[in-house]
């Protein structure tokens, strides 16, 4: 028989044994993927420090960081679970509705910026969590601060 | 002298077809995403993500922003497989 590329779409398995007890057990992270969108910038700037760790075990290990690089994650799920935590407590109205607004666009930052400028000044002014886009040029305004965004829908949400 | 309407009915026919036409479809499109505009380009990062999402709520564009995630969903995520040939 010659080999064909799998196709793996047709059966699923669940396999429900846990992990073993010598692993530290961490909750993982509830939110969906528009609240983890809206906080991600703030997640990022808290847990720099983490997520390049695991990103370089991940890199270094060449493949078996599925189970070398478990410690890293277990901080990486810590970190973030206790920002979407503080935001929740501190600034949960905004963040609700810049969610929402993302949910509602195609989860596109651009269309609801209207959303995001007091989510950030609430999140800056009780967290200290300041939202940096990494690698921006230096010299220009970065996009989420500007005015005008060009490619929004209406000039309501910008 | 007035505006000629009844030379621009046909206008308003054929704006009112495509307006409840574009409506209805619409409003079909909200009804199959849980009331929400429909996603578009979606990728393989948006499908794995909403993915988690219908493991996380049971819905396809369920969302929540819980800090926890529910008991047993670090197990819920299946293998994906192939039934073999023998």
């Amino acid at each position: 028989m010659s080999a064909r590329q799998p196709r793996f779409n047709q059966h699923l398995l669940i396999d429900t044994t846990p992990l073993p007890d010598s692993i530290p057990k961490v909750q993982e992270v509830g939110s969906s993927s528009a609240p983890l969108l809206s906080a991600s910038y703030f997640i990022g700037a808290r847990c720099k420090a983490y997520n390049d760790d695991y990103m370089q075990c991940k890199t270094e290990a060449n493949g078996k960081g599925e189970m070398d690089c478990l410690r890293e994650g277990r901080k990486v799920t810590r970190c973030a679970g206790s920002v979407l935590e503080d935001v929740n407590k501190s600034c949960l109205e905004e963040f609700r509705k810049h969610w929402e607004c993302l949910d509602n666009n195609n989860q596109q930052l651009w269309q609801c910026r209207k959303w995001e400028r007091p989510l950030n000044s609430c999140v800056f002014e009780k967290l200290n969590l300041e939202k940096k886009i990494p690698g921006a040029p230096e010299n220009e305004t970065p996009v989420h601060l500007r005015k005008r965004q060009i490619f929004a829908h209406s000039i309501m949400t910008q | 002298m007035g505006v000629p309407f009844e030379a621009l009915l046909p206008y308003a026919v054929c704006i009112g077809m495509f307006g409840f036409s574009g409506a209805t479809l619409s409003k079909i499109r909200a009804m199959q995403n849980g009331g929400k505009r429909a996603r578009h380009s979606v990728d393989q990062w948006d499908r794995q993500m909403m993915d988690r999402d219908r493991r996380l709520t049971g819905f396809l564009r369920g969302q929540t922003d819980n800090v926890k995630a529910p008991a047993g969903f670090e197990l819920s995520n299946p293998w994906r497989l192939e039934r073999g040939y023998t």
